[in-house]
């Protein structure tokens, strides 16, 4: 029992390791792989930006809309225990801008982009495909690892903006409709509320997030074993791991930002 | 060199040996604890053909991975082309794989490239060249491997031959001075396996490379081979030519190449003890 907690342990260091060591090579070939004739192909990044981010628009605002409808209901409803609906728009805008859109996108993210970047790179590995590119001469971290990373620091951040508009927006279409009021008054409120440093605390979790559930992903699908099954075990691993790790940092964020 | 006025390897026999392309000294391998390679030493000279045996579990797998870079021996040393890879680094290092083309047991083409964009890949990351002669190029090799007009295709609509010469086709675009080649003739029937024994003849012929092949495929080995390594254990049994292996009086040879099992027979005893774990 006890062997088995050490050997767990040794093994998530050994990861935690692993993963330090791609971002630092990483951001190594960003800085140098021109200089060096190994550039990190803006083609790659733009492919990467297009899955993550593009692709996921709809799912992403349809969530979006939901989570602002929903902040909506029950702000009102809480509010209204004391009669204080007026200012339901101050909870919805601070909540919706510093929390819930960057939580939900990184969710949303982890389980489809994550995952999807593990089985990919789990499946290369065990059909030989990074093996190939090593004999090539082309480091697989310049050529796989770079683009996912940055086209996630791009588009997680990039989509956590477009569920702020859509889940105020929403927000204030219910809250507009259920207290009367007009919908323009609504956003003159919000924006009354909201400060650059509200809209930054969100963005910049979100890009920690994005690194996550880069490295989270990057890590379980090298480091797979085994075949069919391997990349099945890496995928639901790098899914859990990167929820677990998105909600642990947004509370030790949250707690590190309002000091 | 053309075919017909390609050496017999009676001829080649009789010719001053070339100069080594690959030497492996006294290489020691293991993964974790286990040891897979014992001391394992051997050379293999320019433009031959040099075919690794051995069956399952004999470590020739590994000793190919170590020969293209992709494992680091635990201990002695691998040249290829005069240069140590265990103490090159970088750029030197990248500028050796350039002369290095690996085709794989199961092709390891992308699978989100068409088989012209896997022969292109190469060129495009490592290789300055215009998208025109990347195009042309990828053709050329593809005309070599009896793949002309399939470029367009996805590794995933390629048959086990097709898929492996596609392979073939990435392996040799940039023109490499060696060549490997992991089992060949895998999951292949025999009129196709024998076709791809042709190219691989025919390429050393025209393009003058060291060629080593790790295979189990005994007639595909006898057909192709100059000279033959085998494997067992981990350890070298001999490395010999063809004709050499073929009439060695090595009981352990000559059943490989027969395909005879070396199980020994146990009484059931030994048999009932082995089942319940004791023994």
């Amino acid at each position: 029992m006890v062997e088995n907690i050490g050997r767990g342990a040794v093994r998530s260091l050994d990861e935690i390791g692993y993963a330090a060591a791609l971002l630092i090579e990483s951001l190594y070939w960003v800085a140098v792989g021109h200089r060096l004739r190994q550039p990190v192909r803006a083609g790659a990044v733009i492919v990467q930006m297009m899955q993550i981010g593009v692709h996921a628009l709809p799912i992403a605002t349809l969530l979006s809309a939901t989570i602002g409808i929903m902040l909506a209901i029950q702000s009102l409803y809480s509010l209204g225990l004391f009669g204080a609906e007026s200012f339901a728009h101050i909870g919805i805008a601070l909540s919706v801008t510093r929390e819930f859109s960057p939580l939900i996108m990184g969710i949303l993210i982890a389980g489809r982009s994550g995952s999807s970047l593990s089985a990919r790179l789990s499946t290369m590995s065990i059909s030989q495909e990074v093996d190939a590119l090593r004999v090539i001469g082309i480091n697989p971290v310049r050529f796989l690892v770079a683009p996912a990373l940055i086209g996630m620091v791009i588009m997680v951040p990039a989509l956590t903006m477009w569920s702020n508009l859509v889940a105020l927006g929403a927000s204030g279409l219910y809250v507009a409709g259920a207290l009367q009021i007009s919908l323009a008054a609504y956003f003159d409120g919000v924006i009354e509320v909201l400060a650059t440093n509200d809209l930054m605390h969100g963005l910049g979790k979100s890009a920690l997030f994005a690194v996550l559930i880069a490295l989270i992903g990057v890590v379980n699908g090298s480091l797979v074993r085994g075949g069919a099954e391997g990349v099945g075990s890496a995928t639901t691993k790098s899914v859990v791991q990167s929820i677990s790790a998105i909600v642990i940092t947004d509370m030790v964020f949250a707690f590190i930002a309002t000091r | 060199m053309s075919l017909e006025t390609a050496p017999s390897r009676a001829a080649i026999a009789e010719m001053p040996a070339p100069p080594p392309a690959i030497e492996v000294e006294h290489l020691d391998a293991h993964y974790g604890p286990r040891q897979i390679l014992f001391d394992v030493s051997l050379t293999i000279r320019q433009g031959e053909i040099m075919v690794i045996m051995g069956g399952s579990g004999s470590g020739k797998s590994t000793l190919l991975r170590h020969l293209i870079g992709l494992e680091r021996p635990t201990a002695g040393t691998i040249r290829l082309l005069g240069h140590d890879i265990g103490r090159l680094g970088g750029t030197a290092m990248l500028n050796l794989r350039r002369k290095i083309g690996v085709a794989f047991q199961g092709g390891a083409l992308f699978s989100s490239m068409s088989v012209s964009e896997n022969i292109k890949l190469p060129l495009r990351e490592l290789a300055k060249l215009n998208e025109k002669t990347m195009d042309i190029m990828a053709r050329l090799k593809l005309e070599v491997v009896n793949l002309a007009g399939f470029g367009h295709l996805m590794p995933s609509e390629l048959s086990g031959g097709m898929l492996k010469r596609a392979a073939v086709a990435r392996a040799i675009v940039m023109d490499p001075k060696l060549l490997f080649f992991d089992e060949p003739s895998a999951g292949l029937d025999p009129v196709v396996s024998s076709a791809l024994d042709d190219l691989i003849l025919r390429l050393r012929e025209a393009m003058d490379m060291t060629i080593v092949v790790v295979t189990h495929e005994v007639e595909s080995a006898l057909k192709i081979a100059d000279r033959i390594t085998i494997l067992d254990k981990g350890r070298i049994l001999t490395v010999d030519t063809v004709a050499g292996v073929r009439h060695s009086p090595d009981e352990h040879i000559q059943n490989l190449l027969n395909r005879r099992s070396e199980e020994q027979e146990m009484d059931a005893a030994a048999y009932l003890r082995r089942l319940s774990g004791e023994a």
